[in-house]
């Protein structure tokens, strides 16, 4: 009984973690899009391609130590805006797509930086929810 | 140019169904299990980084109790992973498993006495790790790592000088069972500073710290070292009494080495208080130990302790076993420099069935400094 009890309580706490990253994924997926469609100018069907991509990823990363899945949101962004630069740099050098200023602009910075930019808007949106 | 290449040929889109961490684990088990198992999963396989994730999982939790397997088999999946996928998983993810299974190998070499090649693997571990996406706390681990083998190498000031940094890492990031470790590492190296006094308040704290509580192994090391200081201090029921805290909490976590090292431990406070045969009991069992988890040099260095215990009790023929079975592993091992006299005088001495205790203890005293 003991152990089957202890095996309960695992897999309830894996369970929960798994509920959270989705959770987390959930809320912050609205910026990825942004980000995706308007930034790097994925199409939408694309977008939703790197998104699942992206929470395949996360949900692996938030195994990783030394942060909580909420605080993991910044490496998110991170990852989607690394994602989406090399996607469109890979299209743009191959001739399958063309590159208009904005496109270059946007794929002559770095990653991080860009992620930064977006990290922001988790700020207002932790506020916002603080103060719901 | 088809529609399919678009999208197909990056980043790969070979995604099958997922594995559950169960089966992840599962096929982790088996491909740890066979040291040539096919590799059929290409690079850039969801499926292979699941379970190459979940093996790291196993090995983490395995480090304590088969450090010297472990070791072998994690640099066997970095060899593979080098060699077979140039590419693997999202994004950071190839950096992240090279890093952990280099960091894996690491401990497994320093645990078991191979220092250069856990320098290497730590070299390893930093180099992939750097490249990850939020790399401060596995570099804060390395480096971790790394003042461990520099405690393992008598580096006492420079563990005790770098220390604070690791742990205000550890502390900024929240990762509290690190931060004890780093508090168990700083009383290690003020109790081999002489700082006695400044360990056992160190150890005190540590052994009430919640943090630890998941950790049973970790926390029965903490009792196995309160031990020693209350026995160095002649407190020998004090000592034994942390000494049977740490043994029930070791066995509980699967921790051999560390009952190897808690064997050694108790045989040294047996032998302070005079109950030679109980000493040699003692540390006969620890030599066990070392030998079942694969620790060659350590279970040679302890025979050297037999070997001095049993000829203290007259049990001269005895002794010379245990030397003539350790002097091998010596040598192999490089564990003393060649040409090392009290090798040489101690193997002269056991041939003539005159054992010579000076060079043993010459021999033994000169594994302590540099072991």
């Amino acid at each position: 009984m003991e152990i089957s009890q202890e095996h309960d309580s695992a897999a309830t706490s894996e369970e929960q973690f798994e509920s959270e990253i989705q959770t987390v994924f959930q809320e912050t997926l609205g910026l990825i899009h942004i980000a995706l469609v308007s930034h790097y100018q994925l199409s939408e069907q694309e977008a939703t391609e790197l998104e699942k991509d992206l929470f395949v990823w996360f949900r692996r990363f938030c195994y990783r130590p030394g942060a909580s899945i909420r605080e993991n949101r910044p490496y998110l962004l991170v990852a989607c805006c690394q994602f989406a630069r090399e996607y469109q740099k890979y299209l743009v050098g191959t001739g399958v797509r063309t590159t208009d200023e904005r496109l270059t602009r946007i794929l002559d910075r770095e990653p991080v930086d860009v992620a930064h930019d977006f990290s922001r808007s988790l700020q207002l949106y932790d506020f916002r929810r603080s103060d719901a | 140019m088809p529609e399919t290449a678009r999208i197909l040929s990056f980043p790969a889109r070979t995604r099958r169904h997922e594995l559950s961490r169960v089966d992840a684990r599962d096929a982790a088990e088996l491909l740890l299990s066979s040291a040539s198992s096919a590799w059929s999963e290409d690079g850039e396989s969801e499926q292979l980084v699941e379970v190459l994730l979940a093996a790291c999982n196993i090995l983490r939790e395995r480090i304590n109790s088969t450090p010297a397997e472990v070791g072998m088999s994690a640099s066997a999946l970095y060899a593979r992973l080098q060699e077979t996928c140039p590419r693997l998983g999202l994004f950071d993810e190839r950096h992240f498993l090279m890093g952990e299974l280099a960091w894996l190998a690491g401990n497994g070499c320093r645990l078991g006495g191979r220092r250069e090649d856990a320098e290497r693997w730590f070299d390893r571990s930093d180099s992939n790790f750097r490249h990850t996406v939020n790399p401060a706390p596995l570099l804060a681990r390395v480096s971790f790592s790394r003042l461990s083998l520099r405690y393992d190498m008598h580096r006492y000031d420079e563990v005790l000088e770098f220390l604070p940094s690791v742990s205000l890492s550890f502390e900024k990031l929240g990762m509290q069972l690190d931060l004890a470790k780093t508090r168990f590492l700083e009383a290690l190296a003020l109790k081999e500073s002489g700082r006695l006094d400044a360990a056992v308040e160190v150890l005190e704290r540590l052994t009430v710290d919640s943090a630890l509580e998941s950790e049973p192994g970790f926390l029965g090391m903490a009792f196995v070292n309160l031990g020693d200081l209350r026995a160095q201090d002649g407190d020998f029921e004090q000592a034994l009494t942390s000494y049977g805290r740490a043994h029930a909490l070791l066995k509980n976590a699967n921790h051999t080495y560390a009952i190897a090292h808690l064997r050694v431990s108790v045989a040294d406070t047996l032998q302070r208080q005079g109950k030679n045969e109980a000493a040699i009991e003692a540390f006969r069992g620890a030599v066990a130990s070392y030998a079942a988890i694969g620790m060659p040099t350590w279970e040679a260095y302890v025979r050297l302790f037999l070997a001095e215990a049993l000829l203290g009790a007259g049990r001269a023929r005895e002794a010379e076993w245990e030397i003539l079975a350790a002097l091998p592993t010596i040598e192999d091992q490089q564990m003393v420099p060649e040409g090392f006299a009290a090798v040489a005088l101690l193997r002269e001495s056991v041939k003539q069935r005159k054992t010579d205790p000076k060079a043993l203890l010459e021999l033994r005293q000169y594994l302590k400094a540099k072991n």
